[in-house]
């Protein structure tokens, strides 16, 4: 840890996208992909529909593997993941189609995510952790999974026990992750409802609870997806006060999707516009604003080409 | 020859789990039973008609009344099962179809078992078609049975694939397995094709279930574990062949026929059922989209 | 970040107080199996004597459902090879207790030992200070762990496979146990025991007819004790880490990596405890009096009726999964010899109206439909003096497709019976707030 605090008191960024690139199939749905994040940053990714933001947000979190490039949290190499352990690296996400535990009190859906942090997360697990980077036959990583997958079971087994025969460890755990949750949902406005299943949540709460549970990772780098989808003005302005409280509070670096360029340019410091999995600009919002190509994204073809 | 003529039935019932995999992607786990169902009901017609006896002699012709009677009334039991059972459950989770479709397993077994429709008795099938071997190719005995199963089970097969690939329902068919939802804002009836896959596959099971019987002619109990067991190494073919897709099905179905028999003729034959799934495990662990399979991606 | 862990560190419980709360349950567990041992001959009249073997295959029964809970209620994937773990452990358990015994005492009797303290003296073999007991607990874990260990072998796959396909490769791995069981040759019997290494013993495990001659060991204590002990289990993995990532995968696999779940380890844990406590349960079915522990008895079918109990409770829930295995064991008994269930039925159809706070929800009208319909089947059956056992199986196959159509998430749904208290102190608070147990 010390040689990565080490690494951004030097001023590099947090998080260090390089030449990221994904294709499925023919179509290049990232290309050459590049971000730098800052400690505290609060940075947006716009661009017009399938311009491959989500994507970008699946490849940092691992759920699709990049063809190329590199993803580096802190100076440590996070692509190659699998996605659960670059949660537990720092990163956190919140999803465009909302993914909550639908089933589970709002109470619940926030304790899942606090087990990272109780101070038990075996350090070999990171070490043992497998890289997928070169994509080797499926034979090869299946039976790495597993092995994977059985290591852990066997240097998690003593936390079962811990938890059949409730020792003072387990007793301890929980009553701090229940506390953790509360003071959490209490940030949210959502302590009032915290017993209610998630899915009869009206929808802003629903969105409001993700970010909530995303949290509960106790997350360095925050990505949120679209988290203004759906909202009214006002929930957006909540929201945007919101997302500035949090930067502060937790000392959060966050990466921002969403359709409303407006939002986007009121919170954001940077910008970064994506276009066709390509970036074609990055700034301030008055740079990003007035850059020809963004106004052609959206606008479509500068009008001496149209017909 | 005899792998061949197995193979071949397995295709034939691999091909109703592919195409309700295909449109509703999930197993139907009564496919199996309705089989079961095809050839005891070719008994059940051949007891009442009196040409159970031994001594009836063999007949093209009763063979085929059989055949088309019981794809008839399972053709009309697999709509009747996908109207009252499935189709009500169309959005729900895909766990809640799959647990329906055990239900309705077991219920096609008991009902089946009721000494009012076919009893708890083994019942040994008339022989509707002459047993006599045509011709021995280096040691191979080729029987006029299996070289009417395969042709039989050959017919069927390319009157599906015409029927999947050269006609308009086929092809509101294919289009329903690609995107359900797309596919109906495109104006293709959603329920009249699935229904339709639903009766094809039925009638295809029939189909299997009446050979089976004619060629094993020991019918075993309807709730005999040899059913579902039957149900179960055509869902592999369909399987290894790539779920969803109709020719891959064929291929599967042939391919595991033929290992079967191998493996039952070199190794041991009391490990039938020990072959079939370490080839489903295999193929789901290393090459889960089979052999002619594509693979869907999961959006996030 | 190092605040929970520090927090969690502060909020440790002094010893003593863990260890009493630690203690609660197992010791309730005890003395219930203790209570049952006991009294369980006088407690039924001599006239339903036959409800006292029932009371052990509700037992046997109720470890089963819980166990197959935890992988099919709480981590969402759908198992349907439990009979082949109970197979195994029932195997295991009876090739130690019969040639084990055999090596122990030279004979393949019960040895009792210090349950005799608190059984009936009428019912006991031996005496206190025989090691016969003892011997049985330890073939009943070791059956366990042997399950457990066919659990991690069943559980890998379901690293990469899905819903229906996992269903299939469990469903496979019961009918490949069965399928090498039934390739085994008949027991030895006591003669032919020294002949045989142990290594070739284990190709004597009774073949298709079924393995004879183990010591009938199973009592009230042991079934309560290890149905109590899979309840506290449950319970305990419930309201965990452990529980809540279980919980996450079945509602969400891709946002429960997302939060740091490792979803494979996880599901192979579910799949190793759930299989643990199969292996007992099998263990429990091998040793008792009257059941035939053979390969047919053990294979698919058996794992419908687990998938049953599950169902009807609700997937997910542990008192659901009592009742449903309560339900399924008590209905053929009944089925044989019908007596009134109104009241019964008037109990369920009051706690239905306590969760929806008195609102006469569809789960209501169903339980009174199901009341009439059983009370209806009574009277035809005695009018006719039909027999309804016959009729068992189209039973239960109708009513998992009726529970499918009608009420998906069974009696208790995802709930637990004690939810009821919260659900008292929710406020109804207009439409989007209705958390009843109703649909």
């Amino acid at each position: 840890m010390n040689a990565s605090e080490d690494h951004i008191a030097a001023g590099a960024p947090l998080l260090d996208i390089r030449g990221l690139s994904l294709a499925f199939g023919g179509l290049k749905a990232v290309n050459e992909f590049s971000l730098a994040l800052r400690p505290n940053a609060l940075q947006g990714l716009i661009g017009p529909n399938g311009a491959g933001k989500t994507t970008v947000f699946n490849l940092i979190t691992g759920v699709y593997r990049p063809d190329a490039g590199s993803i580096l949290l802190a100076g440590r190499r996070l692509n190659g993941l699998k996605p659960h352990l670059i949660a537990e690296a720092g990163v956190a996400r919140t999803f465009q189609n909302i993914r909550l535990f639908g089933d589970l009190s709002v109470f619940d859906n926030v304790c899942v995510a606090c087990h990272l942090r109780t101070g038990r997360t075996p350090a070999a697990m990171t070490l043992a952790a497998p890289r997928e980077d070169a994509p080797r036959h499926i034979a090869f990583r299946a039976a790495r999974t597993g092995a994977h997958a059985l290591l852990h079971m066997a240097l998690t087994a003593h936390d079962l026990a811990t938890v059949l025969l409730r020792t003072r460890r387990h007793l301890g755990e929980e009553r701090a992750i229940r506390e953790r949750a509360l003071h959490l949902l209490s940030m949210f406005h959502l302590d009032h409802r915290k017993d209610e299943l998630a899915r009869n949540l009206p929808y802003g709460d629903q969105r409001r609870l993700e970010i909530a549970r995303a949290l509960a990772t106790n997350p360095r780098v925050l990505l949120l997806d679209e988290p203004a989808a759906g909202m009214n003005t006002q929930e957006k302005r909540d929201l945007a006060g919101l997302i500035r409280r949090l930067r502060d509070e937790f000392r959060l670096t966050l990466l921002l999707i969403d359709h409303d360029v407006g939002l986007i340019m009121d919170i954001c410091e940077r910008i970064t516009v994506l276009d066709y999995g390509q970036v074609i600009a990055c700034g301030q919002p008055s740079e990003v604003q007035n850059d020809p190509k963004v106004i052609e994204a959206y606008l479509g073809e500068p009008m001496p080409h149209a017909e | 020859m005899d792998g061949l003529s197995v193979g071949s039935l397995y295709a034939l019932i691999a091909l109703g789990y592919t195409m309700v995999y295909g449109v509703l992607q999930f197993i139907n786990f009564a496919h199996g039973d309705i089989v079961m169902i095809g050839a005891w009901l070719s008994f059940w017609i051949c007891a009442r008609l009196g040409w159970a006896g031994n001594d009836a002699p063999p007949s093209l012709a009763r063979a085929a009344a059989t055949l088309l009677f019981a794809m008839v009334v399972c053709g009309t039991l697999g709509f009747l099962i996908e109207r009252l059972a499935y189709r009500p459950l169309r959005s729900a989770p895909r766990l809640n179809i799959l647990i329906t479709a055990i239900g309705m397993s077991l219920l096609l077994e008991n009902v089946g078992q009721l000494p009012i429709v076919f009893g708890t008795e083994n019942q040994g099938m008339p022989g509707l078609l002459p047993k006599e071997t045509l011709l021995s190719v280096a040691g191979v005995n080729i029987t006029l049975i299996d070289v009417l199963i395969i042709g039989c089970s050959i017919a069927l097969m390319a009157g599906l694939n015409h029927l999947v690939y050269s006609t308009r329902l086929g092809l509101a068919m294919r289009a329903a397995s690609f995107d359900t939802k797309t596919a109906s804002l495109m104006g293709v009836n959603i329920n009249r094709t699935i229904s339709l896959a639903f009766v094809i596959g039925a009638m295809l099971a029939a189909a299997a279930g009446f050979l089976y019987a004619v060629k094993y002619t020991n019918l075993n109990q309807p709730a005999f574990p040899t059913w579902i067991l039957l149900g179960l190494t055509a869902f592999v073919a369909a399987v290894v062949g790539g779920i969803g897709n109709i020719r891959g099905a064929m291929i599967g179905g042939v391919l595991i026929g033929l290992l079967e028999k191998f493996g039952t003729a070199y190794v041991s034959s009391s490990f039938k059922e020990v072959y079939v799934f370490s080839i489903l495990i295999l193929v789901l662990l290393f090459k889960p989209t089979g052999i002619l399979g594509s693979a869907r991606v999961e959006k996030v | 970040m190092e605040l929970l862990a520090t927090r969690a560190r502060d909020y440790r419980p002094p010893t003593w107080l863990a260890i009493l709360r630690g203690l609660l349950g197992p010791t309730i567990v005890v003395l219930l199996a203790v209570v049952l041992q006991r009294y369980s001959k006088s407690l039924f009249a001599d006239e339903y004597r036959v409800w006292d073997d029932v009371l052990l295959k509700v037992g046997v029964n109720v470890i089963l459902a819980v166990s197959l809970n935890i992988v099919n209620g709480y981590t969402g994937q759908f198992s349907i090879g439990h009979a082949g773990f109970m197979a195994v452990g029932g195997y295991t358990a009876a090739f130690l207790s019969y040639y084990g015994s055999f090596a122990l005492w030279g004979d393949t009797m019960p040895h009792g030992g210090f349950l005799s303290c608190v059984s009936e003296p009428a019912e006991f073999v031996g005496r206190f200070a025989d090691t016969g007991d003892a011997w049985f607990l330890l073939v009943l874990l070791a059956a366990g762990l042997a399950a457990a260990l066919a659990g991690v072998v069943v559980g890998l796959p379901s690293i990469r496979l899905r819903g229906d396909y996992l269903a299939i490769v469990t469903l496979g791995f019961g009918e490949i146990v069965r399928v090498l069981l039934d390739s085994t040759e008949g027991t030895l019997s006591a003669e032919e025991i020294p002949e045989h290494s142990w290594a070739s013993r284990a190709h004597y495990l009774g073949g298709p007819m079924g393995f004879f001659g183990q010591p009938f060991y199973t009592t009230h204590f042991w079934v309560w004790l290890f149905a109590g002990v899979t309840i506290l289990t449950a319970y305990r993995l419930k309201a965990s880490t452990f529980g809540r990532a279980f919980l996450a995968i079945r509602e969400n696999e891709v946002a429960a990596q997302s939060i740091g779940v490792s979803t494979t380890s996880y599901k192979v844990y579910a799949f190793v405890i759930s299989a643990f406590f199969a292996g007992i349960a099998g263990a429990l079915y091998a040793h008792q009096l009257g059941n035939a522990l053979a390969p047919s008895e053990l294979c698919y079918q058996k794992s419908f009726d687990v998938i049953i109990m599950v169902v009807i409770g609700g997937m997910g829930s542990i008192t659901g999964s009592i009742l449903g295995a309560v339900l399924v064991t008590a209905l053929p008994e009944w089925l044989r010899q019908p007596t009134h269930v109104w009241h019964v039925g008037l109990a369920m159809i009051l706690v239905a109206l306590a969760f929806s706070r008195f609102r006469v929800s569809r789960t209501v009208v169903l339980m009174a439909l199901l009341t009439a319909a059983l009370e209806l089947m009574r009277f035809l059956s005695l009018h006719y003096e039909v027999n309804l056992e016959r009729y068992r199986m189209i039973l239960y196959a109708l009513s998992l497709i009726a529970f499918m159509l009608l009420r998906p998430q069974g009696f208790f749904g995802v709930y637990e019976a004690w939810d009821a208290v919260r659900f008292w102190r929710l406020r109804p608070r207009g439409k989007t707030a209705a958390v009843g147990a109703t649909p």
